[in-house]
């Protein structure tokens, strides 16, 4: 069982810029946490420090009480954009991110995922070859193949259509409920938090923070035609603007106060 | 597939098949004289001439060997020097300055210290070339590793390669597609100063070729040379071409290939 623990996480980037101030969220294992909020709230910056990809100015990750810095085997990541390697076949960039796994296990990974995937046939072409959401779920794969026991999620589906996105979604939770990981997408996309996540993180901007933590109580598999699914998208929503109100209540000096509340 | 490269074939000759009839026709019947530019049968012959006895062959392999030994080793020093400046900050800050300025001094500017400092044998000549070589292979390479996505560098910290790895699974493909299209002009610049090499005092080469024949007064020994170099640099060039082009496959560019 794995518990991510992110406790006082701060970034102040060297031009004093202030990223990220005291974040504090934790992940059970096999939950999946959307962190929520718009641009500029700090939500990647708070992804590449928990990836390692940064190094934070304040606080501490933890994985199962351990804290860790830089990269960790434990965890793997999606991006915005697929980031395949253009000179390795698809089935190479799957490969790629099984680095630790034995030469034949890689290959028998290598091929269970590509059918999961719904490329099963594809693994000698080219990235360039293939459309933005089979270069995407490629990605999802290249993640998933070490077993890891934290996936992060940088807007993966952001740059999809709206079809392209539904099916990743489907995709990505049939992936999770076989291998369970523990996962932290950071989204924009309301909808999208509401259908993947156990819980939502609302962040509200300058500097990046936790606004609220909302639980999503739906059962899975979730349906969005369902009046509950309605009510929850409508309670996140509400979040959204207690945190717009805070953020402008900060800006402009006095309480938070909301008309919505 | 064998059609279109006949085809291609065909067109690239059209222009200089129609020049070389035009002038033979101009020479044939009295329109031009045809002395300090002889017409294309008498080049054949010429050139027939010299292989026959063997000189044309002497001479190519005189400047094909200093061509490659003189590409080979500014390839390599390129290359390595290119790998250090561009992997590190402090190389970079150190050495590239004093390369950028020596990159500024015009190549035939090195003839005379190269000859007081090297002598006047094949030292001296490959010196040059190799110095002709470094700076587009150094320049290119430099700014190739400059240029690497940050992005995939990322992917690689993420599934844990290490700094070597990272440079071998990712830095080096992604340098690639700069790092040979360098070679290609620096084996082109090879050939402009395997010329230079060859006119500051040989006793073989190409070059001297084209030496001799002005000291001779024989037009067409100096276009039967220009014309050697002409078919030599463009097969180097489609050698090294043919060589390189299984490595950049995945390239996706608008003819697929260079």
């Amino acid at each position: 069982m794995t518990t991510l623990a992110i406790e006082g996480l701060s970034k102040t980037y060297a031009d004093g810029t202030e990223a990220l101030r005291d974040m504090h969220i934790v992940a059970h294992s096999g939950d999946i946490v959307a962190i929520l909020g718009g641009s500029g709230c700090g939500k990647t910056t708070l992804l590449r420090l928990t990836a390692g990809l940064d190094r934070p100015s304040a606080g501490t990750i933890a994985i199962d009480g351990q804290p860790i810095e830089g990269t960790h085997p434990a965890i793997s990541a999606v991006f915005q954009e697929p980031r395949l390697l253009p000179w390795l076949t698809v089935g190479r960039n799957i490969a790629f991110g099984g680095r630790r796994i034995a030469g034949p296990e890689r290959q028998r990974r290598v091929g269970d995922l590509l059918a999961r995937i719904g490329l099963a046939g594809n693994g000698a072409r080219w990235p360039k070859d293939l459309s933005g959401g089979q270069q995407q779920r490629v990605a999802i794969a290249r993640a998933l193949i070490g077993r890891p026991e934290i996936l992060l999620l940088d807007e993966p589906f952001s740059a999809l259509d709206g079809f392209t996105r539904g099916s990743l979604h489907e995709l990505l939770l049939d992936l999770w409920q076989e291998m369970r990981p523990t996962i932290l997408i950071v989204t924009h996309d309301v909808d999208e938090a509401v259908f993947l996540a156990d819980r939502v993180v609302l962040m509200r901007p300058r500097p990046g923070r936790v606004h609220e933590t909302m639980t999503i109580g739906l059962p899975r598999p979730r349906n969005k035609l369902v009046t509950e699914y309605d009510i929850t998208r409508r309670n996140v929503l509400r979040g959204i603007d207690r945190a717009l109100a805070a953020d402008r209540a900060t800006r402009l000096g006095y309480g938070a106060v909301s008309p919505w509340v | 597939m064998t059609i279109g490269w006949l085809r291609g074939w065909l067109v690239a000759l059209a222009i200089p098949v129609a020049l070389g009839v035009a002038w033979e026709l101009a020479v044939r019947t009295g329109v031009a004289p045809g002395r300090l530019m002889p017409p294309p049968s008498r080049l054949l012959h010429t050139a027939a001439a010299l292989a026959a006895s063997g000189e044309l062959q002497k001479h190519v392999a005189a400047t094909m060997t200093r061509v490659a030994v003189g590409f080979g080793v500014g390839a390599v020093a390129g290359t390595l020097m290119g790998m250090l400046t561009g992997a590190s900050e402090t190389a970079r800050r150190l050495l590239d300055p004093s390369i950028q300025a020596l990159r500024a001094i015009p190549s035939i500017a090195w003839v005379p210290i190269f000859i007081l400092w090297l002598g006047i044998f094949e030292t001296s000549k490959l010196a040059l070339i190799a110095l002709g070589v470094f700076f587009p292979v150094y320049l290119g390479m430099l700014s190739a590793i400059q240029s690497v996505d940050r992005k995939l560098v990322e992917v690689g910290r993420v599934f844990g390669f290490s700094r070597v790895g990272i440079m071998l699974r990712i830095t080096w493909p992604a340098v690639l597609p700069t790092w040979i299209a360098s070679l290609r002009s620096g084996l082109g610049l090879g050939f402009m100063f395997v010329v230079a090499a060859e006119l500051m005092g040989a006793s073989e080469g190409l070059g001297y070729l084209l030496l001799d024949g002005q000291q001779m007064g024989r037009a067409d020994s100096i276009l039967v040379a220009m014309i050697v170099f002409a078919l030599l640099g463009k097969a180097s060039d489609g050698v090294l071409v043919a060589l390189t082009r299984p490595l950049l496959r995945w390239q996706d560019t608008v003819r697929g290939r260079l």
